[in-house]
């Protein structure tokens, strides 16, 4: 299944090209590969995460499907 | 003893008295609801000689608390007609703070409406009001400028000056109007920007307001060795947090448009969608880029103290300074409610707005209601220009754009404006991030993130996790931000040390422990919190005295009406839950003694 990957602030460095930035990447997983192993995969840093699947908050034990998009932030805030 | 500061602009006459009793405990924000509450009609003019317009740093002001140099400026407002406290970092409230001054109240209003003043503060405890008609109608950062020059030749300027100004929209006494402060470095480029205080500022009068603290030493503590100790305490937990210690250095409050716009609520073109595709050109990461790239400062303090250092300068590209990093609120304001990708341009309309002296986010919310109404093109950032410079002349047009993001729809026949109390809607759409909309509707300030910023528990994962698409909880959790960030405004702290304080308890105990070791007094996590509470029930009685009803405490209509794209959700929070809010109001006033 393809999934899209995006990393903000500084965990941007950890997308696998090595070339940074925000941009989605287009992965290709095996079916019932869950956040966490993609946040494995990655190699990020073992901090506090904030995570989101099609918009929507979730936790690092959810399933991927076919066609998601996820974005991982470090913990961030401003105002 | 903490003195009041009183400056009668009808005679010129400054006069001191020492801080009452009562408000011994009160510093910033508690101070200046409390003397609006007690000396303000809350009928009266906010233009008009009954207004007054009270500045105050907070309990600790003048120390070395770490983040504890935030400025407080109260008056009632001539943008939502009730109670104001805008609050601004930058030099200037430790100077008063380290001279003694719990509060200047500036009240009257001179019988000649075209005379311009400058109110002079000067280390030994002099103070003056003289006449500076070369200073009418510049703008803020010229106003600096010239008033330096000034101070320069007769020997007074150093470092170690603040400056409080307004621009030309406060002399023309428009509602958007904000009071500029001077940071370290001189520029007036931090604002007690809501509400339209530039315009009481102008009505007064005042174009100036100078602090020299040359000389000046912090204050002492009740318990020098114990303020130390919870100083260590504070700092520690303020440089180990990582929203505190990572984030905001690196990327500044900015940082926070990819997450807003991840989780859809990150309002666009005028509230009309939570997603803006053009968000990482205004993002605090390409912000960072950009700074880096050309040379310019990206970490600093807004005032001395502050150990999170989320500021930055932004820079042209021969590297010459612009502006401040754009706030997410202004990037988000002048960007993505208009349309407009362009960091660059961001930067442009928020030094114009820094020029003229007006309010970035009403200023966006502003520009965003009338781009919906097809005068000029969402995304045209020259129009956007144009259309801020005739704010600057006070044209026709001008002074309706002035007058905020309300007076523009009303006059241009716009549907949806986004206000709360006439006030216009800060940086998170309500409909995805109900938290947030509970703090609008039922803030006594008007539509205001800071007032309670629930994006914390909302979206962030600081504090606890509340979900932000739901109704449930969003009212107890937006009620327990109210009051204790009254609690920090009260204490000078800067709101950011709230991400800390809400995960780390030694960080609140330090609070109270610092406060305890300052001021000799008894305080705890109860006395923090009522302190909180007593600073909303002035507020809040002020406003009931002012006309205000639940009727008040609503979003408009059509957060309830129309979903918002991607999540196509509205605001669900019950009436009900909204009244709730302010439940403590009752008992706290009877403690007090005011109704």
């Amino acid at each position: 299944m393809r999934v899209d990957v995006v990393l903000f602030a500084h965990f941007s460095g950890f997308q696998p090209d090595g070339k940074g930035g925000r941009h989605a990447r287009a992965f290709e997983f095996e079916e019932g590969t869950t956040i966490a192993d993609v946040i494995a995969m990655l190699g990020l840093p073992d901090e506090p995460r904030v995570i989101f699947v099609n918009s929507t908050h979730a936790p690092e034990e959810q399933e991927l499907r076919d066609g998601d998009r996820l974005a991982i932030f470090p913990p961030v805030a401003g105002g | 003893m903490r003195e009041i500061l009183r400056v009668d602009m009808s005679t010129l006459q400054v006069t001191r008295e020492p801080l009452p009793e009562k408000w011994a405990r009160y510093g910033g924000r508690a101070l200046t609801s409390a003397i609006v509450y007690s000396e303000v009609p809350a009928g009266a003019d906010p233009l008009g000689p009954e207004n007054k317009l009270v500045i105050a740093p907070g309990l600790l002001g003048g120390t070395s608390a770490p983040n504890g140099g935030r400025l407080s400026v109260g008056a009632k407002s001539p943008l939502t007609g009730g109670i104001k406290e805008a609050n601004s970092g930058g030099t200037a409230a430790h100077a008063l703070g380290k001279m003694g001054i719990a509060a200047i109240i500036i009240e009257g209003a001179p019988a000649d409406k075209t005379a311009l003043y400058a109110l002079r503060l000067f280390p030994d405890g002099t103070v003056d009001v003289v006449r500076r008609h070369d200073l009418a109608g510049l703008g803020a950062y010229e106003t600096v400028a010239v008033a330096k020059g000034i101070e320069a030749s007769e020997h007074r300027m150093s470092d170690k000056s603040s400056f409080l100004v307004i621009g030309p929209s406060g002399e023309m006494k428009m509602k958007s109007a904000g009071i500029a402060v001077t940071d370290p470095l001189g520029h007036p480029n931090r604002y007690a920007g809501r509400g339209g205080l530039g315009a009481v500022m102008g009505s007064k009068g005042l174009k100036l307001i100078a602090i020299f603290e040359e000389g000046l030493k912090p204050k002492q503590h009740a318990d020098k060795d114990a303020f130390i100790a919870a100083v260590r305490k504070f700092s520690g937990a303020l440089t180990t947090h990582a929203v505190t210690s990572q984030a905001l250095p690196t990327f500044g409050t900015n940082v926070l448009a990819n997450i807003i716009n991840e989780a859809g609520g990150y309002p666009t073109r005028n509230f009309s969608s939570g997603q803006f595709e053009g968000v990482d050109g205004i993002s605090g990461e390409t912000m960072r880029e950009i700074t880096v790239e050309r040379g310019g400062n990206v970490k600093h303090g807004c005032h001395t103290g502050c150990v999170i250092q989320c500021s930055r300068y932004y820079v042209d590209e021969d590297g010459h300074y612009m502006t401040k990093g754009p706030e997410y609120e202004s990037a988000w304001s002048l960007g993505a409610n208009c349309g407009i990708d362009d960091m660059d341009m961001v930067a442009k309309l928020d030094r114009k707005c820094g020029e003229i002296g007006i309010d970035t986010i009403e200023a966006g919310v502003m520009l965003g209601v009338y781009m919906a109404s097809g005068e000029i093109a969402f995304g045209d950032g020259e129009a956007a220009l144009k259309a801020l410079d005739e704010i600057g002349r006070g044209t026709e047009l001008g002074k309706v754009l002035g007058d905020g993001a309300e007076a523009t729809g009303v006059k241009f026949g716009v549907k949806n404006i986004p206000v709360v109390k006439h006030q216009g809607l800060p940086a998170y759409d309500p409909r995805p991030i109900q938290g947030i909309g509970v703090t609008y509707a039922t803030s006594t300030m008007g539509a205001d993130h800071t007032a309670g910023y629930t994006i914390t528990s909302n979206v962030l994962a600081v504090g606890g996790t509340v979900d932000p698409l739901k109704p449930e909880g969003q009212a107890a959790l937006s009620q327990g931000l109210q009051i204790a960030t009254a609690m920090l405004d009260a204490m000078g702290l800067c709101i950011f040390v709230a991400f800390a304080v809400l995960d780390m308890p030694e960080a609140l105990e330090a609070i109270h422990e610092m406060a305890a070791a300052h001021t000799g007094d008894d305080w705890d996590v109860d006395a923090l919190m009522q302190l909180g509470k007593e600073t909303l029930a002035y507020e809040r009685i002020f406003n009931e005295h002012a006309g205000f009803t639940a009727a008040d405490d609503r979003l408009p209509a059509f957060f309830l009406e129309e979903k918002l794209p991607p999540h196509d959700v509205v605001f669900t929070v019950t009436d009900e839950e909204l009244d709730s809010v302010y439940s403590f109001v009752p008992e706290v006033a009877e403690q007090l003694g005011i109704e």
